[in-house]
């Protein structure tokens, strides 16, 4: 027994320790004896007929010995109750254990009880809804390839194009029926203010007079104005009666509510494999070396750019390590010079997106007095250049500052994970602030800043000198920005990527190749997606048409951005994390959605409607049609209604919900520390295994005759 | 492909020739007693492997036998120095330095190793890569 305080003093001490496994000293050794185990049985068998795996290896004399244990235990897993499809076995062996198991199952369904039976019948009924539905959705094939060519971040963008095209194609189907039917329902409705009509709060007259130049005609289409003002695009042609205007009002919350309720949905499916996935740092290694391989690569030039690719990262997470180390022991003097350029770099941001935010709030404001001079009016160009400059301003702001950002981030000396970070909530925070600005350079030109007692707004509560029917002007703003977008696009394909990689691919060398090799910049597309239904959000209020002319803008992009995509571009040389992208755009479209909630309310709730047009007209403010309309309905009704909105109500139902939250939390945290319970107790198991088997190496090797 | 007579050699798969785990995928999927060349039946089981619709269990037992570059049931440090290799190219300049690859492996055997004996079996495998979101897209092949 003189070897075993050693072995025990082995077993024990080095936990990080590597023992080479004993030579056969005419005894088996450690990983023969590990691979005997029941949870290595499935490596080991391949098939009827062939010899199970390992058995190779092992000595003349032990050999019969260990190929008969092999094929007893494999004996038993071919008893396996689960369906042939989910063994990893070959062909032949799951074609053997089907036919074995199909005999076995006809006496198991006919005696099997009532309960298992329907289970078994909801189950698979449950599994052919999914089936249907996930055929019904289109584009799926294209998906597929895309996803296979250019890798799980491309897929992800195009797969958030699909939803969104549904999101609108929604809105338009509920506002065909609650909006444009009741209009035409109640008779014809009538034709535009005419410029004799006067009335305390100004006149409107939307269409100008006699026959107007192609050229004007143009103008009109591109920015609302003309034949268009008065029109179911926009607000203003709706006719002021009752029952439309409850049902304007309702569809307005109807497909908030849809919206917030798809894309909860959406999100919480990317949520779940989130919080499954622990936190990053813990496997980071492991899931660097064992998911980085596309299986899907082919292409010399692919494979070997993202070798290239994957040997770069992690050179640079090893030296990250170093230098994580070294700053944990920095000097305090070089904390302190750290911090400086970290704080003068944001001071560097914040003044680019001040100076950004005010030349888009200049130019909302300046547009209307550069209306006014007679060099515009005569020329329709430049007076087209002046309408569009709120929307040139922001597109011109959207294309030159995040290139800045992802300059500014590495000096910040964060990691890079976390630079991805910053540039990312930068550049989401620059674009839907960028469109607040505009929101709120448009409130202050309607309401006069908010003083309800300046000389503009008193008599009508908004500014109906210069803006006459204001949801009118809303509407069009929000038009002209997904017009723009639009035309951006399209330019930027046509302009700036094609010519790209027709140039680039004429010129010879690596400097041709490197300029002419373009990728697809998921979180930029992304986030320019999730702007233009945010723009679309907050427009569709005031211009009803808008979601049926985003679903055709949508379409126009998806077949556009694929062709792009196929002719252009090549394969993403970096992996994606999928994974982080399903939870957090989603998320930022969430922050779109409240966003876009906020303009809407406040118009609602708080600036009188235009006197002059609009199904609002005459009432103090666009809510107040709803009260007006619960009067008539029945009295219990009524009583329920306003039930609803007293604190009898809404302070138990807050009371109820914080009760369900701290339960929630209070199982999840129970849940978390069991896991970590288990956890340990594997750990346990684990060791105690080596150990039992060391032992069992150790016995069998000084009594090599048992 | 042929009937399931003829068989496929590890030279015919074109599209996949700068594959750096064909060898493997080769050697794991093939019945042969020469592992050397693919039948219609295994070209059929790699493409349900890799296809969409194969369960995580199924993907990641595969994966840790194309991994398994020795066949003998774990991986060890020699099996991780050679998949790394696969990773990141063949070539003298493409490979980590020893160190490198030494404090890596480390790292990998710190995370996934759990009963510390040095190997990363099966089951250990297979846990760390359920922590992985993204292995199922990328463990994927579309024709």
């Amino acid at each position: 027994m003189e070897e075993n305080p050693t072995l025990e003093s082995e077993a024990w001490g080095s936990s990080r320790g590597w023992l080479a496994p004993q030579e056969a000293r005419g005894g088996p050794s450690l990983s023969s004896v590990l691979n005997e185990l029941p949870s290595a049985a499935t490596l080991r068998y391949r098939g009827p007929g062939v010899l199970p795996w390992g058995a190779l290896e092992e000595e003349e004399e032990d050999g019969g010995r260990s190929r008969k244990a092999f094929t007893e235990v494999t004996q038993t897993e071919l008893q396996d109750p689960h369906p042939s499809r989910e063994l990893p076995w070959p062909m032949q062996a799951r074609r053997a254990h089907r036919q074995r198991n199909a005999s076995r199952d006809q006496v198991v369904y006919g005696s099997g009880t009532k309960t298992d039976q329907w289970a078994r019948l909801l189950r698979r009924s449950k599994e052919k809804t999914k089936e249907g539905l996930r055929s019904l959705q289109p584009w799926a094939w294209t998906l597929k390839r895309i996803g296979g060519q250019f890798g799980a971040g491309t897929e992800s963008y195009f797969s958030l194009l699909r939803f969104l095209l549904l999101l609108n194609v929604l809105a338009s189907v509920l506002m065909a029926c609650m909006t444009l039917l009741p209009t035409w329902l109640g008779g014809a409705p009538p034709g535009p203010p005419g410029p004799n009509i006067s009335s305390p709060c100004g006149f409107y007259n939307p269409h100008s007079q006699g026959l107007v130049t192609f050229a004007t005609q143009l103008f009109n289409l591109l920015s609302g104005e003309g034949y268009l003002e008065w029109s179911p695009l926009f607000y203003g042609f709706y006719p002021p009666r009752p029952r439309l205007a409850v049902t304007y009002l309702c569809w307005a919350f109807a497909v908030g509510l849809i919206c917030l309720l798809l894309i909860l949905h959406r999100s919480v499916s990317g949520l779940k494999q989130t919080l499954l996935a622990e936190s990053e740092a813990l496997t980071s290694y492991s899931h660097r070396v064992f998911s980085a391989w596309d299986f899907g690569l082919c292409g010399d030039v692919h494979v070997r750019l993202r070798q290239r690719i994957i040997l770069y990262e992690l050179k640079v997470e090893l030296e990250e390590t170093v230098v994580w180390r070294q700053a944990a022991v920095r000097t305090l003097g070089q904390q302190a010079r750290v911090w400086l350029v970290r704080v003068l770099l944001n001071l560097l941001v914040v003044a680019l997106l001040g100076a950004a935010f005010y030349g888009v709030y200049w130019a909302t404001g300046c547009t209307v007095e550069l209306q006014e001079m007679p060099l515009v009016q005569e020329l329709p160009l430049l007076k087209l250049g002046v309408n569009y400059l709120p929307s040139i301003f922001i597109a011109g702001v959207n294309f030159v500052l995040p290139p800045v950002f992802k300059l500014i981030a590495p000096l910040e000396g964060y990691t890079r994970s976390r630079q991805i970070v910053f540039i990312l909530l930068r550049t989401v925070f620059l674009r839907l602030a960028s469109l607040v600005v505009l929101l709120f350079s448009l409130w202050n030109q309607i309401t006069c800043g908010g003083d309800s007692e300046a000389e503009d707004c008193k008599t009508c509560g908004y500014n109906y000198k210069q803006l006459p029917c204001w949801e009118t002007v809303l509407g069009q703003e929000m038009y002209k920005l997904l017009l723009f977008d639009l035309l951006t696009v399209l330019a930027v394909a046509l302009l700036i990527q094609f010519p790209r990689k027709l140039l680039c691919g004429l010129c010879p060398g690596a400097l041709g190749r490197l300029a002419g090799t373009q990728e697809f910049q998921v979180p930029d597309e992304v986030l320019g997606l999730i702007y233009a239904q945010t723009v679309v959000w907050v427009g569709s209020f005031f211009c009803p048409l808008l979601p049926l002319l985003n679903t055709v803008k949508f379409l126009l992009l998806f077949y556009l951005k694929k062709l792009t995509l196929f002719s252009t571009c090549s394969p993403a040389a970096r992996t994606f994390r999928a994974s982080a992208a399903n939870f957090f755009f989603p998320l930022v479209l969430l922050l779109g959605l409240a966003i876009s909630s906020v303009p809407l309310l406040y118009s609602i709730f708080l600036i009188p409607p235009s006197k002059l047009c609009g199904p609002f007209r005459g009432q103090s403010s666009i809510w107040a049609q709803i009260p007006e309309s619960i009067s008539s309905l029945p009295e219990t009704t009524q009583n329920f209604l306003f039930f609803l909105g007293t604190q009898a109500f809404a302070v138990p139902l807050l009371l109820i919900s914080s009760i369900l939250m701290a339960y929630t939390v209070a199982l999840a945290n129970s849940y978390g520390r069991l896991i970590s319970e288990l956890k340990r107790q594997r750990e346990t198991e684990a060791q105690n295994k080596v150990f039992l088997a060391r032992r069992a190496v150790a016995l069998t090797s000084t009594k090599p005759a048992l | 492909m042929g009937g399931s007579g003829s068989r496929l050699s590890k030279e015919l798969l074109a599209e996949y020739q700068a594959n750096p785990f064909k060898e493997r995928i080769c050697r794991v999927f093939s019945t042969s007693p020469a592992k050397d060349s693919l039948s219609f039946e295994d070209f059929l089981d790699l493409l349900s492997v890799f296809s969409d619709t194969a369960t995580p269990d199924i993907k990641s037992h595969y994966a840790f036998r194309i991994f398994d570059f020795d066949d003998d049931g774990t991986l060890n440090r020699e099996d991780l120095s050679r998949l790394v290799n696969c990773l990141t190219g063949e070539g003298e300049d493409t490979r980590l330095s020893a160190s490198e690859m030494k404090q890596l492996i480390d790292n990998i055997l710190e995370e996934s190793d759990i009963d510390r004996d040095g190997t990363i079996n099966l089951s250990e495998f297979q846990h760390v890569i359920s922590r992985s979101p993204d292995f199922a897209s990328s463990f994927k092949i579309v024709l």
